[in-house]
């Protein structure tokens, strides 16, 4: 009886997980590559799917630290100086979102464009 | 003057500043004394500093979203120790065993222990860019002051602005703010599980930039403080909802307690 109940429950979890979009490795997110160097993003536009959860991989070529941040992306992350990080965004309506490293405002900049 | 550091301190001593300044309102008004909060700045800036020596290797943890898990469990650890603060705030009769002030100093210092390495850590990891570079350091190093003073002001203000309250008033805004500073940061916790892809990313549920950017100011210190999202994804709405729903059924629940 009470076996019954707890798979009932561990059913209902599973069902509501994969309705949530949990567990779900047939849509991988497709990699989007970012490079930092002089304190400037390569490339500063760059293009990705509309409407489709993207995987970036921010590289870092300063010895200098930067932070990620976007306010339209609701995104914000620190890359150590010659290091990596992956950042997921989206999925983003069509448009452009403009990002900047917060470390160094004035010249790194970029948008990534949704299409 | 680097107008980007005063920037950088500044966002991250606001956010700590207010948080610290309504949590020694509380320990005042209880009779504690101020010394846990002179052991936790020290405990908070010493973990500030292993975190941010650290970032290099928790950045390539869980397949390189260490960050994002390691902040949101920064975040998380908040919110409960705030909720804990709101609950020994409410019992009845008002708590009067040393149990129970021995608990709410514990809470007190753990929530700062933990504000302090998450906003100190970034700070750190920002001025540690500058170390290599001699003649921008000390201006940054001042840069950075300035930030931090505007930031102690503001937490100042707020100290004595909710001081002047008469007791009952103050308590219950006391009550309101910490609810939803916590909820701030299970706002700021889920949406950084989402960029790390452990809770489900989604198209934003609305977005209100047009009416509040949050590079705007009074954007920024709504972010700051109770976790302002301009165009939040619905999985941020409902852990939100949830997180600032449960403190008060707790303390319905905790106010409904036979009296021992």
């Amino acid at each position: 009886m009470r076996t019954n109940r707890i798979q009932q429950l561990l059913c209902t979890l599973a069902l509501l997980s994969g309705w949530l979009g949990w567990n779900n490795p047939v849509t991988a997110a497709p990699l989007f590559t970012l490079e930092i160097k002089n304190h400037l993003f390569y490339p500063a536009e760059l293009v990705v799917p509309a409407n489709t959860k993207v995987k970036l991989l921010v590289i870092n070529h300063d010895p200098t630290p930067e932070e990620f941040e976007s306010y339209e992306l609701n995104r914000e992350k620190v890359i150590l100086g010659n290091s990596k990080a992956v950042i997921f965004i989206g999925p983003l309506a069509p448009g452009e979102y403009p990002y900047f490293g917060e470390f160094n405002m004035s010249t790194a900049l970029g948008k990534i464009i949704a299409r | 003057m680097l107008l980007n550091a005063v920037i950088i301190v500044l966002r991250e001593a606001l956010e700590a500043g207010i948080l610290i300044s309504v949590l020694l309102t509380i320990s005042r008004q209880a009779d504690l004394s101020s010394r846990w909060l002179l052991i936790a700045m020290a405990g908070g800036l010493l973990g500030a500093a292993l975190y941010a020596y650290f970032l290099g290797d928790i950045s390539t943890w869980f397949d390189y979203v260490g960050q994002e898990v390691i902040n949101a469990g920064l975040q998380f650890g908040l919110f409960f120790s705030l909720a804990g603060v709101c609950v020994l705030l409410s019992l009845r009769p008002p708590m009067v065993k040393t149990r129970h002030r021995q608990w709410l100093t514990a809470l007190l210092a753990v929530a700062v222990i933990l504000a302090s390495i998450r906003e100190g850590s970034e700070i750190l990891v920002f001025f540690i860019g500058f170390l290599a570079q001699s003649d921008v350091f000390l201006k940054a190093m001042t840069s950075g002051f300035i930030g931090l003073m505007i930031g102690v002001s503001v937490g100042a203000l707020c100290y004595y602005a909710l001081m002047s309250l008469p007791q009952p008033v103050c308590r219950r805004v006391q009550l309101i703010l910490l609810v939803l500073l916590a909820g701030g940061m299970v706002a700021q916790a889920s949406q950084l599980l989402v960029q790390a892809d452990w809770l489900p990313a989604a198209e934003p549920l609305w977005d209100s930039s047009r009416w509040l950017s949050e590079s705007s100011l009074f954007g920024q210190l709504l972010y700051a403080t109770f976790g302002y999202e301009a165009s939040p994804t619905p999985v941020e709405v409902a852990l939100y909802l949830a997180a600032i729903v449960s403190i008060p059924l707790l303390l319905l629940c905790v106010r409904n307690l036979p009296e021992k």
